[in-house]
């Protein structure tokens, strides 16, 4: 079901809310399919080892620099084979430690019912001109607290941060 | 003076034939062990059974006629749209055969670009030489054959200027590249002679970042992502038929765009 | 037309015969192809296709195979488009469609009248799902001369919007194609004779197949007692 979801909300990500009605009889070809649920190996956004820190895992990754501005609105994406959209970035905010969250628009359906949550930016990655989760499973985010405002301060659009990247997955 | 791109001693090509099912069926369960942990080559397991020998060289063969379909509808004077540069997408979009962390930076200040084949002058290049030639910009959409595109900005000296400098053989079919990261890459002369084919060096006005292919990589307007070897550390002018790391692995060749 | 030579002729005659099961089996293998190919960056965020259904074990060879089948489908389609054209079979089968028709023929399609009693006249919903699918085939291979050529043909591409958008149109015409299948393929199953006609060649036609209407009309025009 939760797949399902996703997919619809993928449509709107792309701006074309009516493709994903009209395309039913390819949707069921593909949900229907027993093999349609197995992902393949992704190295490409593969989770930090186990007991490796956030941030050495996101050194190894090349951190580049990137201004705030242009990661506000980027899908944010599963980093599995069928690109499931997890939320959009609503903000990139500093905590109380110095910690550098990105602010995301979680869940929902067709933009509806989404919270904001807040994941430390060196669990996630750049994909071109999206975002990706790596370190966390969409599991594991829909048990993060929602962000509040109180939470962190948002960063200057004209700031610049450092990212790491990924690879696309498949 | 001999190419570096080929063995000393040339084996047998009897050898192969004799040793190809041999060979085949050790890659198979290499990739059935997981020995390949690559995420493009993890899709090969086990899947020799859906692609017989006999459909496999025939789909091969329509490969190679398309290189020529392709190359006759290369037109050597048709300019890619260019973009403005608030359009330029920073960073770029990474992409290689291997993960990003498996990323070897190459140390610009030892690197050489070594050249090799139908070449007048084969000295060495570094870094500094490279950049004193005239140099081009151009916003481009980068293209990949998995369907996905953004826009990027690259500057470095055009390839055919830097051909011309060293007095390579312009009427020779292909231009060769090996890389630091193993992905050899080659393409036809008319498209390295194309305005919009650089040996990039800078990428939004910046020198590359190392996951980019710093200190020289290829940018060609003309054809798919995956003709853009990055990290380039020597180029063969030649006419035997070079290939390339996914060629090698069934992609077509020309992959024009 | 020489109605003559075409008294005896069946209602497929071989070549659509033969040229519409190259193009079942090139469209077959376009489509599962292109599912292949899809699937390294999908459109629709979620879906993708399962190996099960894709034709290609990954995407070098769904590549090779997309590439190859499309001499197949672009050959054979301009051999169809030129036989329909040059001997009126367009004409004759599809034309003319007239709304009142489709209405109707779509109301009792949904009181369950498939009526299929002479197979050799089209209805209208036939005849418009036939130019429709026609029109969607020309599509897929505009678009996709876009996607696979980008920079040689940029006004193409700029005429469709760009390269993205080309892509998702392509993606479209093919839903089409699959749509127009499941529909086509249903029928062909529930009146089995018009799928025995494809293969045999189906019955001979006495005279010219005349539309319902111009029949009518013609009777019309007979001389009353």
């Amino acid at each position: 079901m939760r797949r399902i979801a996703s997919g619809r909300r993928g449509a709107v990500g792309i701006g074309t809310k009516t493709l994903g009605a009209v395309v039913t009889v390819v949707a069921f070809a593909s949900i229907a399919a027993p093999g349609a649920r197995a992902q393949s190996a992704t190295p490409g956004g593969m989770p930090p080892p186990p007991g490796m820190s956030l941030a050495r895992s996101a050194a190894m990754r090349f951190p580049q620099p990137v201004r705030v501005g242009d990661l506000l609105h980027r899908d944010v994406l599963q980093p599995v084979e069928s690109q499931n959209v997890l939320g959009t970035v609503r903000d990139v905010v500093r905590d109380s430690k110095g910690t550098i969250l990105v602010v995301m628009n979680f869940g929902g359906f067709l933009g509806f019912g989404s919270r904001p949550i807040a994941v430390p930016v060196d669990a996630m990655a750049l994909l071109g001109q999206d975002m990706e989760v790596v370190a966390f499973t969409p599991g594991q985010l829909r048990h993060f607290p929602s962000f509040a405002s109180s939470d962190g301060v948002p960063l200057s659009p004209d700031a610049v941060i450092k990212v790491g990247l990924a690879k696309p997955s498949h | 003076m001999k190419s570096p791109f080929r063995p000393d001693t040339v084996p047998d090509p009897a050898i192969l034939g004799l040793h190809r099912p041999l060979i085949r069926s050790l890659r198979r369960r290499g990739l059935i062990r997981g020995g390949f942990s690559l995420g493009a080559l993890a899709m090969l397991t086990g899947c020799d059974v859906h692609r017989p020998e006999a459909v496999e060289s025939a789909l091969l063969a329509v490969s190679r006629w398309n290189d020529q379909v392709q190359a006759w509808l290369f037109d050597p004077n048709h300019l890619a749209p260019t973009y403005p540069e608030s359009m330029i997408l920073k960073p770029p979009k990474f992409n290689a055969y291997y993960d990003v962390m498996h990323v070897k930076p190459v140390n610009g200040a030892t690197w050489r670009l070594e050249l090799s084949g139908l070449i007048a002058d084969k000295q060495p290049w570094t870094v500094q030489q490279l950049e004193a030639l005239p140099q081009r910009s151009m916003v481009i959409k980068h293209i990949c054959v998995e369907g996905w595109s953004y826009i990027g900005g690259w500057s470095g000296v055009p390839l055919r200027t830097f051909l011309e400098h060293v007095g390579a053989d312009l009427r020779a079919k292909y231009v060769a590249f090996q890389t630091a990261d193993n992905y050899p890459s080659s393409i036809d002369m008319a498209t390295a002679l194309h305005p919009q084919t650089l040996l990039a060096t800078k990428y939004a006005g910046e020198t590359l970042a190392d996951p980019f292919g710093y200190p020289v990589r290829l940018r060609t307007s003309t054809k798919l992502g995956y003709k853009n070897p990055k990290w380039i550390t020597s180029i063969e002018v030649t006419n035997t038929y070079p290939g390339g790391y996914w060629e090698s692995r069934g992609f077509n060749w020309f992959a024009g765009i | 037309m020489d109605k003559d030579r075409q008294a005896g002729r069946r209602l497929h005659p071989l070549p659509v015969r033969i040229m519409h099961w190259i193009n079942a089996a090139a469209m077959l293998v376009m489509i599962t192809s292109g599912w292949g190919i899809y699937n390294d960056d999908v459109i629709i965020r979620g879906l993708h296709f399962s190996q099960f259904l894709r034709l290609g074990d990954w995407a070098a060879w769904s590549l090779n195979w997309h590439f190859a089948g499309m001499w197949v489908l672009v050959i054979n389609g301009l051999a169809y488009l030129a036989y329909g054209l040059a001997t009126g079979r367009f004409r004759q089968r599809l034309l003319p469609i007239r709304v009142s028709e489709v209405i109707e023929t779509v109301r009792e399609t949904l009181h369950l009248h498939i009526a299929h009693d002479d197979i050799t006249v089209y209805n209208a919903v036939q005849k418009l799902l036939y130019i429709l699918v026609i029109l969607a085939a020309i599509v897929q291979v505009v678009t996709g001369l876009a996607i696979w050529k980008p920079v040689q043909f940029s006004g193409l591409v700029a005429l469709l919007g760009g390269f993205q958008t080309a892509r998702v149109l392509h993606f479209l015409g093919m839903v089409a194609i699959c749509a127009f299948l499941l529909v086509h393929v249903v029928l062909a199953l529930l009146v089995p004779r018009t799928l025995w006609a494809m293969l045999s060649g189906g019955p001979r036609l006495s005279r010219p197949a005349l539309d319902p209407h111009l029949a009518r009309q013609a009777v019309e025009e007979l001389p009353r007692p």
